[in-house]
């Protein structure tokens, strides 16, 4: 199963949602695959935090659903994290893990779903997170879309994807600053809210 | 702490406009963390590491609510990759407020570490920080570490320690 496959297919099921997403191969390819969704998508940098930020957001936004877009190598960064939404159960939340078993912007070390005894769906169960699940094929990769993004608890799937980036992609230029700008006033847009207001003078 | 002293620091937070607190407690603090899960105006979340609630926050603040992150010093130094990553790399503020461990007058050998790299620490990531050991300079600090944090979009830090701790 190819990555950008699956991205395109959940990009094209979702309109007023907001996606956290990981480094990597993975934002050039969602940058593509979902053009319509680039000021409500939040390119972040950091390993173990996606999930936390996206979860951290659908607290802070509860009627409005958020896609988490983490990785094999990010998810076991903070597993904790996983406990923590087994307890806390955010009805808004889907996350989707691209485990694609290696460590691929660095040219490919294996993480330790590799070995394929590790299984992250079944840690996710483990810790309360009852709605976690394994895709191997595009089929059960749209069903668990579908699925996830109408859930009322956290909902989990593990996409199984292959090693490779898709080529001759456009590259995204902007960095951590423009890209938390782009995503602040989209979501002070569409939820008539401020976040990063004016000054007191100017 | 004194039970004026766990009002001081609710107070702040709300003059501040938190509603959501990210907390994973500790011995000092250990009168405020019931207190905080038993006001009806602060939804808190538990987490299982200090870099975990950092990153929860961030995900508050984009929301356009106010989180913050409750601690140990201890915690900071879990904290720290995604502390500069956001706030270096994105500008993505999170406020902490944690208990200083490991000052003049600890007398735990463990908690000796504390001591020695809160300020260094949080020095090297360019955060700003109050110590307050008076009680009634709790309430200010606060408000004004949320002030400074959201005219900067970086981190803010208070530790409280000396006699509001022990």
């Amino acid at each position: 199963m190819k990555r950008f496959a699956c991205m395109q297919l959940l990009a094209s099921r979702l309109q007023h949602e907001l996606v956290i997403l990981s480094l990597g191969g993975s934002v050039d390819e969602w940058y593509n695959a979902a053009p319509h969704m680039r000021a409500a998508s939040l390119f972040q940098q950091q390993l173990g935090c996606v999930t936390p930020q996206a979860f951290g957001l659908a607290c802070g936004l509860p009627h409005r659903r958020v896609v988490a877009l983490d990785t094999d190598g990010g998810m076991m960064f903070n597993l904790g994290i996983l406990a923590t939404l087994g307890n806390e159960r955010p009805k808004n939340l889907f996350i989707v893990v691209w485990d694609n078993e290696c460590y691929l912007s660095i040219g490919g070390p294996p993480t330790h779903t590799a070995s394929g005894r590790v299984d992250l769906a079944a840690i996710a169960r483990g810790c309360g997170v009852e709605q976690a699940f394994t895709a191997r094929t595009l089929e059960e990769f749209a069903a668990h879309c579908t699925a996830g993004l109408a859930a009322q608890s956290p909902y989990l799937v593990i996409a199984k994807v292959e090693a490779s980036v898709e080529p001759n992609i456009k590259r995204k230029h902007s960095d951590g600053r423009e890209d938390k700008y782009l995503f602040v006033r989209h979501v002070e847009a569409t939820e008539g809210i401020v976040i990063m207001g004016p000054s007191e003078h100017n | 702490m004194k039970r004026s002293a766990v009002d001081a620091v609710i107070r702040g937070l709300k003059r501040a406009g938190v509603s959501i607190v990210c907390y994973l407690p500790d011995s000092l603090f250990k009168e405020l963390y019931p207190a905080l899960d038993a006001d009806p105006d602060l939804r808190t979340i538990r987490v299982t590491n200090e870099g975990e609630g950092a990153a929860i926050c961030g995900g508050v603040f984009l929301s356009g609510k106010r989180a913050v992150l409750i601690m140990e010093n201890s915690g900071l130094r879990a904290a720290v990759e995604p502390l500069a990553r956001m706030g270096l790399g994105a500008g993505i503020p999170v406020v902490m407020l944690m208990s200083y461990r490991g000052e003049f007058g600890e007398n735990n050998w463990w908690a000796i570490p504390h001591g020695i790299t809160m300020e260094p620490i949080l020095d090297a990531l360019r955060i700003p920080f109050q110590v307050i050991r008076e009680e009634e300079r709790i309430e200010r600090a606060l408000t004004e570490a949320f002030s400074w944090s959201y005219a900067a979009y970086y981190h803010a830090a208070v530790a409280l320690g000396g006699e509001i701790v022990r």
